[in-house]
């Protein structure tokens, strides 16, 4: 009953909380479902929902199935039931999440899904067969009442996708999916697509059983008439493995796997791994009773408003835009930033607050210029230069760019964007460069292909995308540049100051730096306004974070650029300010060396990573280390400390690692020994000769832990108050999806709220008095604290 | 018609650096580098024409695959030309003709070859009896035609030297060398001293030649590689490993070995042409310019004097001759060959009688003749080396600030193509 592809029209508000007055309400007087009745008595409901790219159940779209369904039953010579989408990519998307999330009744939750089971119970009764004929995304509650139907066809476009992936936002499937897959595809299977959040393509849907029929989508129409006559299926009971014997043997070995993964912080896939196997021995009307409780229960805890709420963000960030566009060339503060598009159709005219009108404009704008660049101009030259921005201030979409450095980040960007289906120049200065950089895309290309995320002809044209280029080429043509060299002022401002003569007027001239200043970087440049950081995580093709970094001089229509182009190759913009280590790594860094710290000081390897795993980090600190590489975490931190007049206190650790070549994974050794192949690394026990001290031998885990969380939420608050982004959401999104921090905890400011900032501060307090200076709370955590406040309103 | 500029891959003997690439990677890597290296908006491309001699059977119009795979827009066409030998020159000269009848104004021409690619073949008989296996219904139909197959069936024929024999006149084009070595008394010592010049001057001239190579990087390859260089030259060729070869065509009496016979190599080239006034409209600079062309036909069995008859119709046609090239360049097939052109053009009695004209065509002083070493030393992708001579003729023009070039490479079947450039 989740809903993951959310319409225009659903997405706008950040504002949690607030009840919607959305300027769209009268989109729900229009009908979401036509209903047509064929010649041989068959009912087709096509689902529509107006305004939108999407289908989604909320009350009234229900309400709706649920009149006509008023009407099917009242019509005895009915030979069938058929549910088709109108949309082009979506079946549909499951329950409207934001009014869910919005809802401040308790017992609204439990309502919204009695009224679920109760319409989706009735397709189940009919006692004519029933289809859903799913093209495009059958998620969640879409799933759902694919479920309920007898007979399930769907097409084999790569845009079907059949799942359930509730668990994933702290919910379960509770519209009867967790009743009715264990059902049809037997126990074990059906728990592996529930517990992971799983949705599958077309053919591993038909392979497990979910789906009945595959079809091209033209036939999909046909494909569900003909298992209308074929009648009520006879399904095959599986009384071996549907039976409570087994399902407590699986519950009790799952609940102790599910426990070591999650650590207990995910209590969804528990009860739904519980509602599951409890739910198969009993009738239907129980185990849908039993879900109920399950998504209640749920509902009120703190972890699915979190999970629910970084969803939701991720959906604003898919439609960021930066309000304004080329008028407000002067106030380029954050403030500025527009949460999302506005709802409806094309180039709609809206009241804003400032009583301004501006123009927006849709998504769909967007492809048609793609669409008009894949098949090239109609004739003539090219224009000899392209507007940067339309009067709508949104800019054509990019097809070509050029990546200067071909090291682990330029070949992994370079990657990421031929797979994206941009043309792209790999530059580098020699031949073996870009030799060393090209296989690597090929790895990462062959990688993908193992894992079906390309087929072997799709991977081969990632191939060909990119363009080598081991001497100096011309740019004109080159809608982005993104420089990828190595970390180093001097080296960087030299590339720009050629890039800046090299590259066409309206080419943006972008940086991929961790923590310089793009200030600095845009100043070697004629046409500073032009340069912006667009800052890629490690590996790149895993991590959807990308920060755009606006130094003063950025000019917004070249932000609004980067943050198009960000979005154009599916990775999710966090706008921040240029300000050294911009949000991410600013707040990763202190935690990092705090651990490099403790562990200097006594305190045991193993602790310090298991602390954090439990905290609910993907990945331990020193681990983590390894992985980045000590000489490239020893050379931020340099710099961060450097602008930060000694605010911490660099461990010698890491230079004495560097030096002793110990570089983490890359070198085969670091705090861990790194063996090829898919061995977990063990501890490297060389490292014990580089501690000075015992001071940290005695704190326990949970003191290590407080210890390294203290820093990151002292640091997020203080990138809050030096306004490197521009809300507490952004901080909390940034490093949920910068850094994998704990998403059930919301971020670490929403942990300081829970935990309390009052308490935060007497614990830094604490440490302060033990001789810990660095853990002086910053003066907005103080501020707060004295008041009680928190940082997040609602 | 203008050449804005060129790029091939390094030139590697088959079977070795580039073994693994088909035509159409070494042809979208050279149409790729191009694009690069000129900045050009590939929108503005009017057609690509490529020359291949093999394609492959998984590429068939190779040269849409080339397009296609190295960045050309979908409504760009594409074709494949095939002249033997001469493939690389008749794209370019396709592509003027193109040009002169209105269809088009900018064009990406040139060729690819893979020689380790050329596959090796059932006999007809086999592919019938796999043809019938496939068609057996029932389980004993099956097993009595998988029974009809005999050792002698997987004898492979050799695409290789199918494709390098001429069904009409039946013989091997080592054959026709050696008639040509035996007709105008090219002995052994002549071929081999021609072939060890190639090689010192190719050998001399590798840092020249990498201005128009750009590099192929091998995937796969561990460690990483980038092939940046020919590796048909031999710096420590000499006489003595030159004579000590075996004759490869006529065993006892003949005089044609791998040593003085162009090596078999994959590569490929390609080329930027345009209308002089598209040229002067994008601000480019070319390297030159085609002010002549023509094909002629001759003798199958002597198509190694094709040259010679291409050379006589283009000053039919331009009025040049021997005398006004400051550069030529002839495609070394055979070193007997290029040595018989070379007797021939000088001849009066062979101009005489073969080309229906009192003076001979003139000398071709070795000087002048494939300064930068040739097929011999450098390899003979057939596809591509039309296009070869042409660009590296232009650089070397540019280089000697001289003015015109002749390009002529002979044609198996019994053809040759010459064409005459002039540096801008």
């Amino acid at each position: 009953m989740t809903h993951f592809a959310q319409p225009v029209s659903e997405v706008n508000p950040p504002d949690w909380g607030r009840p919607r007055t959305s300027p769209k309400q009268t989109a729900s007087d229009a009908p979401s479902i036509h209903r047509e009745l064929t010649a041989e008595q068959v009912c087709i409901l096509t689902f529509d929902r107006p305004e939108s790219s999407a289908n989604i159940f909320d009350r009234a779209t229900l309400a709706e199935l649920d009149r006509h369904l008023d009407f099917l039953s009242a019509d005895a010579g009915l030979k069938g039931l058929v549910l088709v989408s109108a949309k082009k990519a979506i079946f549909i998307a499951g329950a409207d999440l934001l009014s869910i999330f919005a809802e401040t009744r308790p017992e609204a939750l439990r309502e919204l899904i009695e009224l679920g089971q109760r319409v989706f119970n009735r397709i189940a009764d009919l006692p004519c067969p029933t289809v859903a004929a799913i093209h495009g995304a059958a998620l969640g509650g879409g799933c759902e009442i694919a479920l309920a139907c007898d007979w399930r066809v769907a097409s084999t476009d790569g845009v079907t996708r059949i799942g359930l992936p509730e668990t994933q936002l702290g919910l379960l499937p509770a519209w009867g999916g967790s009743t009715r897959l264990p059902r049809l595809i037997g126990l074990p299977k059906a728990l592996k697509i529930i517990l992971a959040g799983k949705t599958l393509a077309g053919r591993p849907a038909l392979k497990c059983g979910m789906v009945d029929a595959l079809v091209p989508c033209e036939y999909l129409l046909p494909a569900a008439l003909k298992k209308i006559r074929e009648g009520k299926p006879r399904r095959a009971r599986r009384p071996f493995i549907n039976n409570a014997l087994v399902a407590t043997v699986i519950a009790a070995r799952l609940k102790s796997q599910l426990q070591k993964k999650t650590r207990g912080h995910y209590p969804a896939v528990t009860k739904a791994l519980e509602v599951a196997t409890k739910g198969i021995s009993r009738s239907i009307s129980d185990s849908l009773q039993l879900e109920v409780e399950g998504v209640e229960e749920l509902g009120r805890t703190e972890t699915t408003r979190n999970l629910l709420r970084l969803f939701l963000l991720q959906e604003r960030a898919k439609k960021l835009k930066l309000r304004g566009g080329l008028e407000n060339v002067a106030s380029a503060i954050l403030a500025d930033v527009e949460p999302g598009f506005q709802p409806g159709g094309k180039n709609r005219v809206t009241e804003k607050v400032s009583g301004k009108m501006e123009r927006f404009q849709t998504a769909d704008d967007l492809s048609g210029r793609q669409d008009a660049a894949l098949y090239g101009r109609p004739g003539g030259p090219p224009p000899l230069s392209r507007p940067a921005l339309s009067a709508s201030g949104v800019a054509p979409a990019a097809g070509s760019c050029a990546v200067i450095g071909a090291g682990v980040m330029g070949a992994g960007i370079a990657q990421w964007l031929s797979a994206k289906k941009l043309s792209v120049i790999l530059r580098d200065v020699s031949p073996e460069q870009i030799a060393r950089g090209l296989s690597n895309i090929s790895k990462l290309y062959a990688e993908g292909t193992k894992r079906h995320t390309f087929t072997a002809v799709e991977a081969r044209a990632g191939l060909d995308r990119i363009h080598p280029a081991a001497a100096e080429v011309p740019l004109r043509n080159v809608d982005f540049v993104i420089e990828a060299a190595v970390e180093e002022m001097m080296h960087k401002k030299e590339i720009f100051r050629r890039l800046d003569a090299l590259a066409g007027d309206q080419t943006i001239l972008a940086t991929n730096t961790s923590a310089l200043s793009v200030a600095e970087i845009a100043a070697a440049t004629v046409h500073p306004e032009r340069v912006v950081g667009i800052h890629f995580f490690n590996p790149v093709h895993r991590m959807q974070l990308v920060e755009v970094v606006r130094a003063p001089q950025t000019s917004p229509a070249a932000v609004q650029r980067a943050i198009q182009f960000v979005q154009q190759i599916g990775k999710l913009p966090l706008l921040v300010n240029d300000s050294p280590g911009f949000l991410v790594n600013r707040i990763l860094i202190p935690y990092l060396i705090e651990a490099g710290l403790l562990f200097e000081s006594g305190a045991c390897a193993r602790d310090l990573d298991e602390a954090m795993l439990d905290f609910g980090m993907p990945m331990g600190p020193l681990r983590l280390l390894d992985e980045v590489g000590l000489d490239v975490a020893h050379h931020i931190c340099g710099t961060l400390a450097e602008k930060f007049h000694g605010r911490f206190p660099v461990p010698s650790l890491l230079d004495k690692m560097v030096k002793a070549k110990m570089l983490g994974r890359k070198s085969g050794r670091g705090f861990y020994v790194h063996a090829r192949g898919k061995q977990s690394p063990k501890l490297n026990p060389e490292t014990e000769a580089f501690r000075c001290g015992n001071s940290a031998a005695g704190l326990t885990r949970e003191q290590l832990q407080v210890r390294m969380v203290l820093l990151m939420i002292n640091e997020a608050a203080r990138c809050l108050e030096e306004k490197v982004v521009a809300s507490a959401d952004d901080v909390d999104f940034g490093m949920v999806m910068g850094t994998g921090f704990a998403p059930f905890r919301g971020g670490p400011l929403r942990h300081a709220d829970a935990v309390g900032t009052a308490q935060i501060v007497v614990a830094m307090r604490h440490w302060v008095d033990t001789g810990a200076t660095w853990f002086e709370p910053c003066a907005m955590l103080q501020e707060l604290a004295g008041r009680g406040g928190t940082f997040h309103s609602d | 018609m203008v050449i804005v500029d060129g790029v091939r891959t390094p030139f590697t003997k088959a079977g070795t650096d580039l073994a693994h690439c088909a035509p159409d990677e070494l042809g979208r890597v050279a149409v790729n580098a191009l694009l690069t290296r000129t900045g050009l908006d590939p929108g503005l491309v009017d057609e690509v024409i490529f020359g291949c001699v093999a394609q492959p059977a998984e590429a068939a119009n190779v040269a849409r695959v080339i397009a296609l795979r190295a960045g050309i827009p979908e409504s760009v066409p594409a074709v494949t030309v095939h002249r033997n030998c001469a493939s690389g020159c008749e794209a370019l000269t396709l592509a003027h003709q193109k040009m002169c009848a209105g269809q088009g104004d900018i064009f990406i021409v040139g060729g690819a070859e893979s020689m380790s690619g050329v596959p090796l073949l059932f006999k007809p008989t086999t592919a019938e009896k796999f043809s019938r296996l496939s068609r057996a219904k029932t389980f004993g139909q099956r097993v009595r035609m998988l029974a009809a197959f005999r050792p002698a069936d997987f004898q492979p024929r050799i695409g290789l030297l199918l494709g390098l024999t001429d069904p009409v006149c039946g013989l091997n084009m080592g054959e026709t060398a050696e008639i040509l070595a035996r007709e105008y008394g090219l002995s052994r010592d002549m071929q081999d001293a021609f072939a060890l010049e190639s090689h010192q001057r190719a050998v001399a001239a590798q840092g020249r030649l990498a201005e128009e190579i750009c590099p192929v990087y091998v995937n796969g390859h561990r460690p990483a590689a980038a092939i940046v260089q020919d590796n048909g030259p031999r710096a420590s060729q000499s006489p003595e490993a030159l004579a000590k070869l075996k004759p490869v065509f006529d065993r006892r009496t003949g005089t044609v070995t791998a040593g003085n016979a162009s090596q078999l190599t994959d590569g490929a080239v390609a080329l930027l042409v345009m209308s002089e006034s598209k040229a002067l409209a994008l601000n480019l600079k070319p390297l030159g310019m085609l002010t002549g062309y023509a094909t002629a036909g001759c003798d199958p069995a002597h198509m190694g004097l094709g040259p010679i008859f291409a050379i006589a119709k283009a000053e039919a046609q331009t009025g040049l001759t021997l005398a006004d090239a400051d550069l030529i360049e002839i495609n070394e097939a055979f070193a007997a060959q290029l040595l018989a052109v070379q007797k021939c053009a000088a001849s009066g009695i062979f101009a005489h009688q073969h080309l229906h004209r009192r003076q001979p065509l003139g000398e071709m002083p070795r000087a002048k003749l494939n300064v930068n070493g040739g097929a011999i030393a450098l390899g003979h992708p057939v596809g591509a080396t039309g296009a070869r001579l042409i660009l590296t003729s232009l650089k070397e023009l540019r280089r000697r600030k001289n003015k015109r070039a002749l390009i002529s490479v002979c044609v198996g079947g019994g053809q040759g193509a010459a064409i005459w450039v002039e540096a801008l």
